[in-house]
């Protein structure tokens, strides 16, 4: 199959505040040892994309210093592999509304390769998904785009990108920016597309100074009846991380078997940057109980329903409860610690204490000593 | 094709069959041999010369070196896979008048002086794959240069009561070597040769030259090359090293070893920041998960494992799987081991992906003082349901 990928690299980073503050969302760290990209670049290498624009306006030096040359997704390619679509990457200035606009800046990446198809992707959605087996789909539907769509996630209070509803098999409503009921399909950011017909609707839109890719282009279109939209309905796991609530419920999810089993033992492996820790050590009086962990971890105190991320310390007497602590923090002696995010390198002093809520976990900053 | 000039090229003894591990060598060279819960042996000398500076390392295999190639690979996990510098596997190779396997450990530096001769080095450091240890490389060659040495071995002091058991290296009060004795009846000193070499290139192409024609030679480090320098009165060093220093040759010391790991002051402290880092080819393997019915106490998890029972004073690998009531003790897993619901595993070493199935138990415990039988199993190894393997047994 011959395909580019294009990979929006910033979308939602100023719902995730802090954690995003000086990153942008495809190199937040998740699920102890990843960053979200780690899911998008193994989804499109797993499929045979050879080919990767990243599209990345700001904060990128994490993302670049993640993602590399692409080694570790065999991407590190004589012709193709990945690029950098950073805001001076192209003659053409323009500016960064929406996804139309980033696309009309990365024209000259579009126009270069030979590929057919492109997968575009938005790494703030968490899943392990044969692409191959949707790009075949879009093909045999004959269709001009496919929309990877969800069930179960419209709930009438999550705001959803693109949100479609179906009778008989056809679709009866699209809407964007919808607060959709239940029943609705929620779309996953992961959309098929010939590349000459993108190319097209790309300049026919900022031509009109349109920029957004789902309202401006695929709903406008659609409902001109200028565009024939396929749906591809995912049944695996697929975890939405577009707020903080969102993204510290998503690495709590790992605790679930099921959810570890679909998302890292599903289509293909996920490969992330290696780090060379060493394995974890449990000391004589730790306690773990429900939790995931990273290697090179230290742990001499308890820890409960928690992820823990590379070469975290847990000192004596500390309990950690309903927490996201990533690497290389370290939690002091008899601290007590319940629905909190520590970033990176965080110092939590000992005896300290901090509780937050499911709903409103505390976040620590990169860096913060408490 | 353009080769930089170096100032040391280190080549790599791992052809050994390591026939002492039994089991755990019956399919794979003892340099592959899983070691710490992800690496391999041969992960501690590739590493150290990466800290050291060496990055140009000749890899001799030639015992069922199909795994090790794998490893090794192209050499990217240590970093040397770059244009300037190369792990490069080096297997015995057919000859236009002759072809023949290394006869001993001159003989496959001698079949290879070719690929050290491209580099022209200064020194050549020759090591063993069959060590755990740190070791700054660069400090002994430094030393071998100051003190204008053909030849510097590195030796550890080890109880005189265990000197008969290994090269003795026997000095004047300045480090000069005057006398080799392999494994000597009664020691005179305790400077333990830890089978790591600094030469000067030269000095070494000469001696490994006239002792491939010598047909009475053994073709041996220790056993010609080092008493033939000795008998030309050439300058010999010991370097001594104080540091940990463990040959996982056998069964008992490769348990050893891994459990000195473990503890908040290990003897071996395997973690390191800069440049004393261990360096591994990594497995794509999620984080571990530890279930509220598991214990774990004193140990290393590595990731991707996935524990439900209770484990103790032991190491387990990437990927391994400990079943709900199922308990292992004082005991080294390898990477993708699976211990089943309610089995009891106490003094042993799993070989890779090998299963103890429900129920079953492996090995037992000791008193203190008394010598541990260590059971091990084989790669893939399967203990059936139920079924008993009994201390110091192996499957």
């Amino acid at each position: 199959m011959n395909l580019m990928g294009i990979i929006f690299a910033n979308i939602y980073d100023s719902s995730l505040g802090e954690l995003t503050n000086k990153r942008t969302m495809a190199s937040l760290p998740y699920g102890g040892r990843y960053r979200q990209i780690d899911f998008t670049l193994s989804n499109m290498a797993a499929c045979g994309i050879r080919h990767i624009g990243i599209i990345s306006r700001y904060n990128y030096q994490s993302l670049m210093n993640h993602v590399g040359s692409g080694e570790e997704w065999d991407l590190e390619l004589q012709e193709g592999g990945l690029e950098f679509l950073t805001p001076y990457a192209s003659s053409t200035s323009s500016s960064y509304r929406g996804k139309l606009d980033v696309l009309n800046s990365a024209m000259d990446f579009l126009d270069f390769g030979d590929e057919e198809h492109v997968v575009l992707a938005d790494p703030s959605l968490l899943y392990n998904l044969d692409l191959h087996k949707v790009v075949e789909d879009h093909i045999a539907s004959g269709k001009d785009i496919t929309v990877v769509m969800k069930d179960g996630i419209a709930n009438g209070k999550k705001r959803l990108d693109m949100a479609i509803s179906r009778k008989n098999g056809e679709i009866c409503d699209m809407a964007v920016d919808y607060v959709a009921p239940e029943g609705y399909l929620a779309s996953m950011g992961l959309f098929v597309i010939s590349k000459d017909l993108l190319i097209h609707n790309v300049k026919e839109a900022v031509a009109r100074n349109l920029y957004r890719f789902e309202r401006d282009f695929v709903l406008r279109q659609y409902q001109a009846g200028a565009l024939s939209v396929n749906i591809y309905e995912y049944d695996g796991v697929v975890l939405y991380t577009e707020s903080t609530e969102e993204y510290y419920a998503a690495n709590l999810a790992l605790i679930d078997p099921k959810i570890r089993e679909d998302l890292f033992r599903g289509a293909h492996p996920i490969y992330t940057k290696v780090r060379d820790q060493v394995p974890s050590y449990y000391g004589e009086n730790c306690r773990l109980d429900n939790c995931t962990l990273a290697d090179g971890c230290m742990l001499e105190g308890t820890v409960r329903n928690s992820v823990l991320f590379r070469h975290v310390q847990v000192g004596e007497g500390a309990v950690i409860e309903d927490s996201v602590i990533m690497n290389d923090t370290v939690v002091g002696e008899n601290c007590y610690l319940k629905c909190v995010i520590l970033d990176k390198d965080v110092v939590v002093s000992p005896g300290a204490h901090l509780v937050g809520t499911p709903s409103n976990p505390i976040i620590l900053k990169r860096g913060e000593t408490v | 094709m353009y080769f930089h000039k170096k100032r040391c090229v280190a080549m790599l003894l791992a052809g050994g069959q390591g026939s002492r591990l039994k089991v755990l060598t019956e399919n794979t060279a003892k340099p592959a041999v899983p070691f710490g819960g992800k690496y391999r042996i041969i992960d501690f000398p590739l590493s150290n010369c990466v800290n050291s500076g060496i990055d140009t390392v000749g890899i001799l295999t030639q015992y069922q070196p199909l795994e090790l190639n794998e490893y090794i690979g192209n050499g990217q996990p240590w970093g040397l896979n770059k244009s300037h510098c190369c792990a490069q596997v080096l297997p015995p190779y057919a000859q236009s008048k002759k072809s023949e396997w290394y006869k001993g450990t001159a003989n496959a530096i001698y079949q290879n002086l070719a690929f050290i001769s491209r580099f022209d080095p200064e020194y050549v450091l020759i090591l063993s794959g069959d060590h755990i240890y740190k070791m700054d490389y660069a400090a002994m060659i430094d030393f071998h240069e100051k003190t204008g040495a053909d030849c510097t071995i590195a030796v550890r002091n080890v109880p005189l009561e265990e000197a008969s058991r290994f090269g003795i290296m026997n000095t004047h009060p300045d480090g000069t070597i005057y006398e080799f004795e392999e494994k000597p009846k009664v020691p005179k000193s305790t400077n333990a040769s830890m089978g790591i070499y600094v030469f000067n290139w030269k000095v070494l192409r000469d001696y490994l030259t006239a002792d491939e024609n010598d047909p009475n030679s053994e073709n041996d480090f220790g056993k010609n090359i080092i008493p033939n320098l000795l008998g030309d009165g050439k300058k010999l060093m010991a370097y001594s090293f104080e540091g940990y220093w463990k040959d996982v040759g056998t069964i008992d010391s490769l348990w050893e070893a891994n459990m000195e790991l473990l503890g908040k002051n290990p003897a071996f402290d395997i973690r390191g920041t800069g440049r004393d880092r261990i360096y591994a080819r990594n497995s794509a393997m999620p984080s571990s998960y530890i279930d509220t019915k598991a214990r774990t106490v004193n140990c290393f998890i590595a990731e991707g494992s996935e524990i439900f029972g209770t484990v103790k004073h032991s190491i387990i690998s990437t990927g391994c799987y400990i079943g709900e009531g199922a308990t292992v003790e004082d005991s080294v897993l390898m990477p993708g081991t699976i211990i089943e619901t309610g089995a009891i595993v106490r003094h042993a070493i799993l070989g890779e992906n090998s299963r103890v199935c429900a129920n079953a138990v492996v090995g037992g415990t000791f008193a203190a003082g008394e010598k541990k039988e260590i059971s091990v199993t084989q790669k893939n190894a399967i203990v059936p349901r139920g079924s008993v393997l009994f201390p110091g047994e192996m499957l």
